[in-house]
């Protein structure tokens, strides 16, 4: 009678532990990947490391905020009205969402230019998008260009590249950068010739990401 | 024996008759009518929830629809909001904690030359609403906050809260209203209270963003 009583558990426990064991795997994975964060301005160079203003979700916590009236990174990038928000919860893994938001944006004395942009990333347990994010009246090299399509780039000569409205896909999630300005130099051989081209610093307006 | 048979089979028949008669007179009692007004938030209970989440409303009009991003008129908010479902000695159902971070873009609204910046100091009191379209659960909740422009504190404020499914975008709905003025701008609500729209008046659709509902914490 003990030996069946023994038997009996420990076949309860074979069946019940691997599935206890799954659920908290997943769970922990869960945690381990799920963030939220966004910031108006990022500015990377040899000689220059900001970012501002920037929000991060921290552990345990719904919701974080940043916000600055004016943002300037002198010969780059200037911007208004900058406000950073995230609001989620990652400790159950059931959602966050993650926005930057901006008024009047002038980078790289007057190259590019735009007078609202709004970086938004949701994301709940298999599904993440940008909707909400947007552009206005954005002028790249003095060409107006209205609503561009999710990852659209345009060269900028003697500077680099920028790609507006870019949207990587993350390990579940989504991260937006509404205006990447890559900025790059080129490499030359040694009787002068261009052979390629060298990113020598990055900035970006506007980026939100979430991931669950 | 084949009496029986037959009084059997006409009993059948008209049980069959009287329960679809039934049906059918149910049916069209509960469907509304085209056309009319459906109005929500006004039934309530108090049990442990939480709502959390951000988005984007382009007011007016509070469609799904974005405006033209040239015109700057969206609103863009983080907010969360947690009760345990308690009640007060008034009856009144108590937050247990909550945020609210509210951004509103129009050049109209702007104040001491800053977007208009709504941020939450204390929430006091979370319901759920059960009268509502919102499918995963719809939230009426509030309390005082600052407006950031000027500094003017303690101006008591309310939201209803609906997340209708996923995505947020064209499904969930928020509103908001402050109930005192605010210096420089005077009453103001971001508010759609169009039965038509959905996904429950008064709350505008989300534009982007979404809202996420748990029925406890």
């Amino acid at each position: 009678m003990k030996i069946e009583s023994i038997r009996a558990a420990v076949r309860f426990a074979g069946l019940v532990l691997p599935f206890m064991w799954t659920s908290g795997s997943l769970a922990a994975q869960m945690r381990a990947s799920a963030q939220a964060s966004s910031y108006g301005v990022s500015v990377t160079t040899a000689t220059v490391n900001q970012k501002s203003p920037s929000a991060v979700l921290p552990a345990g916590e719904m919701m974080a905020t940043d916000q600055a009236n004016a943002v300037t990174v002198d010969g780059l990038v200037s911007a208004q009205d900058a406000f950073a928000i995230v609001n989620g919860d990652l400790t159950d893994g059931s959602g966050a969402v993650s926005s930057a938001t901006l008024g009047a944006v002038n980078i790289l004395n007057g190259l590019i230019t735009a007078d609202g942009v709004v970086a938004m990333a949701s994301s709940t347990v298999g599904s993440a998008d940008a909707e909400g994010s947007s552009l206005s009246n954005l002028v790249v090299n003095g060409v107006s260009l209205s609503d561009p399509a999710p990852n659209t780039r345009v060269d900028l000569p003697g500077t680099g590249y920028v790609v507006l409205n870019e949207q990587i896909p993350t390990s579940g999630g989504i991260t937006v950068n509404m205006i990447h300005v890559v900025l790059q130099q080129p490499v030359l051989d040694l009787l002068g010739g261009v052979t390629g081209y060298q990113t020598v610093g990055n900035i970006i307006v506007g980026s939100a990401s979430s991931s669950m | 024996m084949s009496h029986l048979r037959s009084l059997a089979s006409v009993t059948a028949i008209g049980a069959i008759a009287l329960i679809a008669a039934s049906c059918e007179a149910n049916r069209q009692a509960l469907a509304p009518t085209i056309g009319a007004p459906r109005f929500h938030f006004f039934v309530f209970a108090c049990q442990p929830l939480k709502m959390t989440g951000g988005g984007r409303i382009d007011f007016p009009p509070g469609t799904a629809d974005k405006n033209p991003p040239a015109s700057h008129e969206y609103e863009t908010f983080g907010a969360h909001v947690m009760s345990s479902g308690q009640t007060d000695a008034n009856g009144v159902c108590l937050a247990d904690k909550g945020a609210l971070e509210w951004i509103d873009h129009r050049p109209e609204m702007r104040l001491n030359g800053s977007p208009l910046n709504l941020h939450a100091t204390e929430i006091d009191f979370a319901e759920l609403a059960v009268d509502t379209d919102c499918s995963d659960g719809a939230v009426h909740w509030g309390g005082k906050l600052r407006v950031q422009n000027n500094g003017q504190e303690n101006l008591d404020f309310e939201v209803w809260d609906c997340d209708n499914g996923e995505p947020g975008v064209g499904h969930d709905g928020f509103a908001i209203r402050v109930n005192e003025p605010i210096d420089g701008i005077g009453d103001y609500a971001v508010m759609c209270p169009d039965p038509a729209l959905p996904p429950a008046e008064p709350s505008c659709t989300l534009t982007g963003g979404n809202r996420q509902f748990h029925p406890t914490h």
